[in-house]
C-alpha cells in the first residue's frame, strides 16, 4: 500500500466546526443589529425617562452590549449596518454580486460605485468558490438545521421528502430572474433570494414589530425543503448559488480525494448538502467548499488543494480489486496527487 | 431532448415572467400617498436601483422609514417610503451615505445642498380646514418646519404660506393639529 500523507488533515477535519461557528456568528449578528438600530433610535431621541419598561429594558440590554465596542455610541454604532446581500462594515461597503449583477439588470446602467462594492465578494468567488453559501449565508444555517431536523424526524420514522430534480433549474432560475428584473425595471431578485429576505425580515420584526412578504416565502422554502426534496432551495432554485457556481466554476481552491486513501465507505456522498458525488471526485463547479464531507472521511482522503480543475474520476479506493490489480500494472506512482 | 426542454422552459418562463412584470410593477396603485427618502431619485430610476438592502431604515435615526408589502405592486416589494403624517423625516441625510447603489444619493447636510438637491415632494394648505385661516391662531406647521422662512412662512394671524424652498420632508403634516390635516405633502415621485 502506497503510503499517504495528508499533513494538514487535522486542521482540514475541523474545518467544518468553524464553518458553523463563523455561519452562527453571521446569524447572530444579523439578529442583533436590527436592536442595535432600535437601541440608536431611542438613543437619537434622548428618551430614556419615556421608554416602555420593555424598550427600556431593550435599551439597558444593547447599552451593556454595546458599551465595550464604541466610545460615542451615537456615532459608532453606524459601523456596522445591512446584511450580507448589501452592507457597510467600518466604512467598507460590501455587496452580494448578485445584487450588482440584477441592479445592472435592471437598470442597464453602470453605476460604478456600486459595481465596485461587488468587486472583494466577486474576487473571493473567483478563488474560493461558491463558499459564500456554505460560510457565510444567513439562510444557510437555517436550511442547514431544517436538514437535521429532517434527519432527527427519520429516527421517529417520518418519512421526509427525498426528490431529485435537476440542479441546473438554478441557472434558469437567474437567467429568468434577471430577464424579470430588466422587464419591470426593479430588482425583483431580492424578494426570491433567502439571504436578502433574512436580512430584511430581521429588520422588519425587530423595528416594525411584524414580518413581510418575505418571510411567507422563505418559510415556504423550508416546507419544500423538509417536505419534498433535501435541501432543494439551495440546490435547485436559488439564483445567488447559480451565479456563485458560474463563477467559482475555475476555483483555486477545490477538494479532492485521494483513492490511494480512500476505502469507498461513501459517506462523503451521503452528507453532501448539495447532492455532489465526492465519492467519485465528481465535486464540479457547485461545491461550496463547505468541507462537510472532509469531516466526515473516516480515511481522511479528501483535503484541499490548488488547482483549478476537479481531478476526473480515479475510480474505487485503495480496497477495491480493480485498485489493486490498476497499483500494480501501473506501477506505485499511482495516488500521489 | 432535454436541452430542448430546457429551452423551452426558458421561453415559456420569459413569457411569463414578462406578463408578471409588465402586469405586477407597473400597477401602482394612484391613491396611495407616500414619499421616498430624501434624495432619492425619481420614481422609475429609483426603482431599477434600489436593491432592496433595508439600510436606509437601518440608520433612520428617526424609524421614519418603512418598507412596502404588496401594496403598491410587486415592484416596490421591500422599498423604503415614508408616510409623513406617521413619521416624517428631520433630513439627517443619514440614508443618502448609506445606500449602497445611489437609489437614495449621498446630500451633504447644509441648507444649500438639501433645498437644491431634495425634491421629497411640496407642502400644499388647505384653507378650508386651517385653524389659521378660519380665525383661530395656530402656526405649529411653521414652528415644526425645520427650513422656515425658506420653505414656509406665516403671515398675519399665523396664517401659513408655503415657498419654493420647501423641500417635502413631511414635518408640518406630522405636527398639524387639525383632522383631516390642512396641510399635507403632495409627493413628487418624478
Amino acid at each position: 500500500m502506497v503510503e499517504y500523507r495528508n499533513q494538514f488533515a487535522l486542521i482540514w477535519r475541523h474545518l467544518n466546526k468553524v464553518r458553523w461557528l463563523i455561519l452562527s456568528l453571521v446569524f447572530s449578528l444579523l439578529v442583533l443589529l436590527p436592536f442595535v438600530h432600535v437601541y440608536q433610535t431611542y438613543l437619537a431621541a434622548h428618551a430614556y425617562d419615556l421608554l416602555a419598561p420593555g424598550e427600556r429594558q431593550l435599551y439597558d440590554v444593547m447599552e451593556a452590549l454595546t458599551a465595550p465596542f464604541v466610545d460615542d455610541p451615537a456615532e459608532d454604532l453606524d459601523a456596522l449596518k445591512g446584511s450580507t446581500w448589501s452592507g457597510r462594515l467600518f466604512g467598507l461597503k460590501l455587496s452580494d454580486p448578485l445584487a450588482a449583477a440584477s441592479q445592472l439588470a435592471a437598470g442597464l446602467t453602470f453605476y460604478s460605485p456600486f459595481l465596485l462594492t461587488a468587486l472583494i465578494p466577486l474576487l473571493a468567488t473567483l478563488v474560493l468558490g461558491r463558499f459564500y453559501c456554505g460560510w457565510l449565508c444567513p439562510a444557510t444555517l437555517l436550511y442547514e438545521l431544517n436538514t437535521n431536523l429532517g434527519i432527527l424526524l427519520n429516527w421517529f420514522g417520518l418519512r421526509t421528502g427525498m426528490r431529485r430534480f435537476d440542479r441546473r433549474l438554478k441557472y434558469a432560475v437567474l437567467a429568468l430572474g434577471l430577464v424579470a428584473c430588466t422587464v419591470s425595471g426593479s430588482v425583483l431578485v431580492a424578494t426570491v433570494y433567502p439571504p436578502a429576505i433574512l436580512g430584511r425580515e430581521f429588520y422588519y420584526a425587530a423595528a416594525h414589530g411584524g414580518l413581510g412578504v418575505g418571510a411567507l416565502f422563505f418559510l415556504a422554502t423550508l416546507l419544500f425543503d423538509l417536505l419534498v426534496s433535501r435541501r432543494a432551495f439551495c440546490r435547485y432554485l436559488c439564483p445567488g448559488g447559480a451565479l456563485y457556481s458560474i463563477l467559482g466554476r475555475y476555483r483555486v481552491l477545490r477538494i479532492q480525494r485521494d483513492v490511494s486513501a480512500c476505502n469507498d465507505c461513501t459517506k462523503c456522498s451521503a452528507i453532501c448538502e448539495f447532492d455532489l458525488n465526492p465519492l467519485r471526485d465528481g465535486f464540479g463547479q457547485e461545491c461550496n467548499n463547505c468541507t462537510a464531507c472532509i469531516a466526515v472521511c473516516p480515511t481522511n482522503a479528501l483535503s484541499f488543494r490548488w488547482r483549478v480543475t476537479d481531478i476526473p474520476n480515479q475510480g474505487s479506493g485503495h480496497l477495491s480489486p480493480r485498485y489493486r490489480r490498476e497499483q500494480q500494472s501501473q506501477g506505485p506512482t499511482r495516488g500521489e496527487a | 431532448m432535454r436541452r430542448r426542454a430546457f429551452f423551452r422552459f426558458l421561453a415559456i418562463g420569459t413569457l411569463a415572467s414578462l406578463a408578471i412584470g409588465r402586469a405586477w410593477a407597473g400597477a401602482q396603485r394612484l391613491g396611495l400617498r407616500y414619499l421616498r427618502p430624501p434624495g432619492a431619485l425619481p420614481e422609475s430610476e429609483f426603482l431599477s436601483r434600489c436593491i432592496h438592502c433595508g439600510q436606509c431604515g437601518e440608520v433612520c435615526p428617526n424609524r421614519c422609514i418603512k418598507y412596502f408589502g404588496l401594496a403598491n405592486g410587486l415592484g416596490s416589494l421591500d422599498t423604503p417610503y415614508i408616510v409623513p403624517r406617521e413619521k416624517a423625516c428631520i433630513l439627517c441625510m443619514k440614508c443618502g451615505d448609506v445606500c449602497p447603489s445611489g437609489a437614495i444619493q449621498p446630500i451633504p447636510r447644509t441648507v444649500e445642498a438639501i433645498t437644491q438637491r431634495v425634491r421629497m415632494g411640496r407642502a400644499r394648505i388647505d384653507k378650508r380646514l386651517c385653524l389659521s385661516y378660519q380665525g383661530k391662531t395656530c402656526g405649529v406647521c411653521y414652528r415644526a418646519c425645520p427650513l422656515p422662512d425658506l420653505a414656509l412662512r406665516v403671515g398675519m394671524l399665523e396664517q401659513p404660506e408655503v415657498l419654493d424652498g420647501c423641500i417635502g420632508c413631511g414635518l408640518c403634516e406630522r405636527s398639524c393639529i387639525q383632522m383631516p390635516h390642512a396641510i399635507r405633502i403632495i409627493p413628487d415621485l418624478g
